[in-house]
């Protein structure tokens, strides 16, 4: 019966149309009417485009000289960067840390992964806070500590003195018991008798980790490196959060493009593009400089 | 044995349908208003909303939320995606162009068609037309204006005596600069989020009420240059330092959280946060308002006020029968004279009665309001309600690049009538 299921291909197709429309509808269909958006005049957000742009480039012009999405690619390149190092590079090294240990290790999972369930919004909030000027928690501890002249009020504006520090601190936070979980069960799949044979050879520790561990957690660290550069792109919620409207010159792909969303829709449409673009061409890249070692476990 | 079982269940789901409670009667409406968080009339519309469901039977499924941008951009992205409330109130100027020129909102002629005595108890006149078509969507409650909150004990701390009708714009900047030497914040904004207040006011101040709601053609002609000249003032306060220190950072509560807890003097805002001072202040007595100090033709008794919003009945309630007569009954009874007596406090109505409000009840900050309203010599609505979302981006969305000489103010003043010109 089973083997019979497989024989009939149209049974198959007709389960698969459902999700393939779902697909078609809310997400092939859209992002190919941005493209054609973002080379139309659109007058308000919702409403059909009516005429092509003239030129019919002319947003794609605009944004080779808008000086905000300038510095919008700029701070997503450091978010990206940031995120490489900070998200993934410390995930890298705290399941090192748990995989080599024998009892806690599911306390840890528990504890690095839970700031993922906690909602962006909450989260920004949460940092706004710690993050505040006034009886802000970084402010009040620098104060008692004597850092900060507490008599003459001496406060921090960090939002607007380290702006893109602030704004990133909570993005890397967020995300590194994620990829600490990916690389954790990429470590699991490592055999344990090739521990054992290089120790029986004389490695080190940090020989092993350096010769055996990194070479064969290479693909899933390019999952990592892959999953961080895209979500880097069109990261939004967290800064809009603490940075709206691109405060102090914080403004990322996601963030400007969703601020021109509701006054110039086809230039935001344009941004989109560029987003989509360059994440392709970033994620063709990182495919390529981790694909060397696909044979490596096989 | 499968039949048997089959139609038992059916019987079953049958006879428990029949036997659930009828749905409960009455009509729920969506409602979107801005009587939310600090405004004045917050509680008032509670009130007046249960008021109205127990009298009428019918439901509110209330949505409302503090008046900003953010708030405007929710509007419209919910008509655009068809998921706009039933009624709401909502600015009657710009702002408003986009779902009534797509004729998503019923027109006041339309409405008394049918109920002949809609809005009968306003001075049509004073309802608000479209500045789309000229015609009269909305039906207003309450108007507005805009003055200056002042803290009297950080003035008192400083050897600042309040700000009278005779206040010029020099002696003003005296006092910022005592008060600033006594290691107060003279002024509380967040130029960030909240920029609009000073806008109007810097810019009023190379206008008069006759002037200040003249649209600029150009940049180079007289509005264009006065909006240049108000943003320059306003890059000149901030470069003085009366602002907050981290006002380019700062949210609106943060800055009017300085200013309740004693720390800055003085706060421009609208009549609507009356209410909202009285409840975060332990002495309220401590507050009053005055006038924004004047210069130029701009006498400092000229004020920004109006009647710049009201209740629309979208046309996807009005095409839905069940709720025209709910929307209609609604919209009435929270225009009625009662209730817009109560709502109107210390401002101006369109009533054709005029507003009886209950002053017995005022506290000291609603008394000196009344005062400080009866020494009007002129008054204009706000000029940044005649420019689209898209052109107030270049000031309000800026106004960081324009006073810390990123961008120049006559750069974005460009920009905005660029912008309001597609």
């Amino acid at each position: 019966m089973g083997a019979q299921i497989y024989k009939n291909k149209k049974l198959i197709w007709i389960f698969l149309l459902p999700a393939f429309l779902f697909m078609f509808v809310y997400l092939y269909y859209p992002f190919v009417r941005n493209i054609l958006n973002s080379f139309m005049h659109i007058k308000y957000m919702g409403t059909a485009g009516g005429e092509w742009n003239s030129p019919w480039y002319k947003n794609y012009l605009a944004l080779l000289s808008d000086p905000k999405m300038k510095i919008a690619l700029k701070n997503t390149a450091i978010t990206i960067a940031a995120t490489i190092i900070g998200q993934v590079g410390i995930a890298l090294i705290l399941a090192l840390l748990v995989s080599n240990i024998k009892r806690g290790s599911g306390f840890f999972r528990t504890v690095f992964f839970f700031p993922i369930v906690i909602s962006a919004t909450a989260l920004g909030l949460l940092f706004n806070l710690i993050f505040l000027y006034d009886k802000g928690m970084i402010n009040q501890f620098l104060q008692f500590a004597g850092i900060l002249n507490r008599e003459a009020n001496e406060l921090i504006d960090w939002k607007a003195k380290h702006a893109m520090f602030t704004m990133l601190t909570p993005v890397i936070w967020q995300y590194v018991g994620f990829y600490f979980v990916i690389l954790l069960t990429g470590l699991a799949g490592i055999p344990d008798d090739l521990y054992e044979s290089a120790t029986i050879d004389g490695a080190t520790r940090w020989q092993s980790v350096r010769y055996i561990t990194l070479p064969l957690l290479r693909n899933s660290i390019g999952t990592c490196v892959i999953l961080a550069v895209t979500g880097a792109l069109k990261v939004f919620d967290l800064p809009w959060t603490m940075f709206v409207n691109g405060m102090s010159n914080t403004w990322l792909t996601g963030t400007y493009m969703y601020s021109k969303v509701y006054s110039d829709v086809d230039y935001a449409s344009a941004i989109a593009v560029v987003i989509v673009v360059i994440g392709v061409m970033l994620s063709a890249a990182v495919n390529r400089i981790f694909r060397q070692n696909v044979d490596y476990q096989a | 044995m499968k039949k048997r079982l089959a139609a038992t269940l059916a019987g079953i789901m049958a006879a428990a349908v029949c036997a659930s409670p009828a749905l409960a009667e009455g009509v729920t409406i969506n409602v979107t208003t801005t009587y939310a968080g600090e405004d004045s009339n917050a509680q008032n519309f509670k009130d007046s909303v249960a008021a109205w469901e127990e009298e009428s039977g019918n439901k509110v499924e209330d949505s409302s939320a503090t008046s900003d941008e953010s708030f405007k951009s929710r509007i419209i992205t919910d008509f655009e995606a068809g998921s706009e409330p039933d009624v709401l109130f909502f600015f009657n100027g710009v702002d408003a162009n986009q779902f009534v020129e797509q004729g998503k909102v019923v027109s006041i002629d339309e409405i008394r068609e049918e109920y002949p005595d809609y809005a009968s108890n306003m001075k049509d006149d004073m309802l608000g037309a479209s500045p789309a078509d000229g015609v009269n969507y909305s039906v207003p409650v309450n108007g507005y204006w805009e003055g200056m909150f002042v803290n009297k004990e950080v003035l008192e701390e400083a050897g600042v005596e309040v700000p009278g009708n005779e206040t010029t714009w020099d002696e003003f900047l005296e006092m910022c600069g005592k008060i600033k030497d006594a290691g107060y914040t003279p002024i509380a904004a967040s130029l960030q989020e909240i920029p609009h207040y000073w806008f109007e006011y810097a810019i009023y101040n190379f206008q008069s009420a006759a002037t200040h709601n003249t649209m600029p053609e150009s940049v180079d002609d007289e509005y264009g240059q006065a909006w240049v000249d108000g943003l320059n003032d306003i890059k000149a306060l901030y470069e003085a330092g009366y602002f907050p220190e981290n006002t380019l950072t700062a949210t609106d509560a943060e800055t009017f959280q300085l200013f309740t807890s004693d720390k800055a003097a003085f706060l421009i805002d609208g009549s609507w946060k009356i209410g909202g001072i009285a409840e975060a202040v332990d002495d309220i007595e401590n507050y009053t308002v005055t006038h924004v100090p004047g210069k130029g033709d701009r006498k400092t008794t000229d004020e920004i006020g109006g009647l710049s919003m009201g209740y629309y009945i979208t046309r996807k309630a009005w095409d839905d029968d069940e709720k025209r007569d709910a929307a209609v009954s609604f919209v009435s009874f929270m225009t009625s004279d009662d209730v817009v007596s109560k709502f109107a406090g210390v401002s101006a109505t369109a009533l054709k009665e005029g507003a009886s409000p209950d002053v017995s009840e005022f506290n000291s900050l609603q008394n000196d309001a009344l005062a400080y309203t009866a020494s009007f010599t002129g008054i204009s609505p706000a000029v940044q309600d005649n420019l689209s979302a898209a052109a107030r981006e270049p000031i309000f969305a800026d106004m960081a690049s324009i006073v810390n000489g990123d961008v120049d103010a006559a750069d974005a003043v460009a920009a905005v009538l660029e912008a309001n010109a597609e």
